[in-house]
């Protein structure tokens, strides 16, 4: 194979490289028209007031919810893993399920910051002169407002989670217990 | 004659004071207030970056939902973390972990897409070979 021949190949595996996901990216980032333009300047206005609505809401809503989460592991989880531990018992599954818990919490005060953050940046765009900055940043808080709910599904299954270890921590103990009277 | 020979007296006996001698005052309160602005802007910072922030309904445009934050969870009860580990103490843990689930659950929180497009109105209006 001659030196041309190998940079041919070689030139056309570079630009095959760039062009695809060049191809995926122009598929993605569809030009926004004029007529949806249009549509978002006469309409952001009302859509502005129902996201300050949801706004408040999704405030008050991380506040009572942020309390509940918080009790279940300070004020339940992590004191019945204290008192077996504090009985001499194995917690280790307990304890984890409660970590995993804990973690999930994190990750819910986490994501609901950055998704507050995106959504009071959105507010505050002037969406009559830029409604297509508008139009992105409310794309941005739907995606991290969709996260926010993710965090919650995986504190619910958390707390099935500590339920079932519990209930097999509760029949091994009471199988020792049995065994050993 | 007597007034100038007091005078040069008084001058003799009182060093020449620079300008921030005379102004000290004034310098005493910028500095109090450069300090001020100082660990407010700290304490801003901290506000903001902790999480705080998203977490005070008494922010302006919360007020319509302040009054609905609950206040006082006395109601969720702490289970004891010392003690003997007999039935009664795991029943005991069992109702309140069961009743406190079932509240922490009841609601599918952060659910919905109220941020669609289409709920906004701001997506593309339907062409004409769209319909």
């Amino acid at each position: 194979m001659t030196i041309a021949k190998r940079a041919i190949i070689i030139l056309g595996a570079i630009l095959l490289g760039v062009m695809t996901p060049m191809s995926v990216v122009l598929a993605q980032d569809t030009p926004m028209t004029d007529a949806q333009i249009n549509q978002i300047k006469s309409s952001c206005v009302g859509a502005k007031t129902i996201m300050a609505q949801l706004h408040a809401n999704d405030a008050l809503l991380r506040v009572n919810r942020g309390q509940m989460y918080e009790s279940m592991t300070t004020k339940l989880m992590s004191r019945f893993d204290d008192r077996v531990d504090s009985n001499h018992l194995n917690s280790k599954y307990l304890v984890s399920v409660d970590q995993d818990y804990n973690d999930a919490l994190t990750s819910f005060r986490n994501d609901y910051q950055v998704y507050e953050e995106s959504l009071s940046s959105a507010l505050k765009i002037d969406c009559t002169k830029e409604p297509v900055s508008f139009y992105d940043a409310v794309a941005d808080a739907r995606t991290k407002r969709a996260q926010v709910h993710n965090d919650v599904v995986k504190l619910n299954q958390d707390i099935d989670q500590y339920k079932s270890t519990f209930e097999s921590f509760v029949t091994g103990l009471l199988n020792f217990t049995g065994n050993s009277n | 004659m007597d007034e100038n020979i007091k005078t040069e007296a008084v001058e003799a006996v009182q060093p020449a004071l620079s300008f921030w001698d005379q102004h000290r005052y004034l310098l005493l309160i910028a500095i109090a207030i450069a300090i001020a602005m100082f660990l407010v802007s700290i304490s801003m910072a901290l506000y903001n970056s902790s999480g705080a922030a998203q977490l005070d309904l008494s922010r302006p445009g919360y007020s319509a939902v302040t009054s609905q934050a609950v206040k006082n969870d006395s109601d969720f009860a702490n289970y004891p973390n010392t003690g003997t580990l007999d039935k009664a103490a795991i029943d005991e843990f069992r109702g309140l972990y069961d009743t406190q689930a079932a509240k922490a659950k009841a609601v599918d929180a952060f659910s919905g897409d109220p941020l669609d497009p289409a709920a906004l109105e701001i997506n593309a209006p339907a062409t004409p070979a769209q319909q």
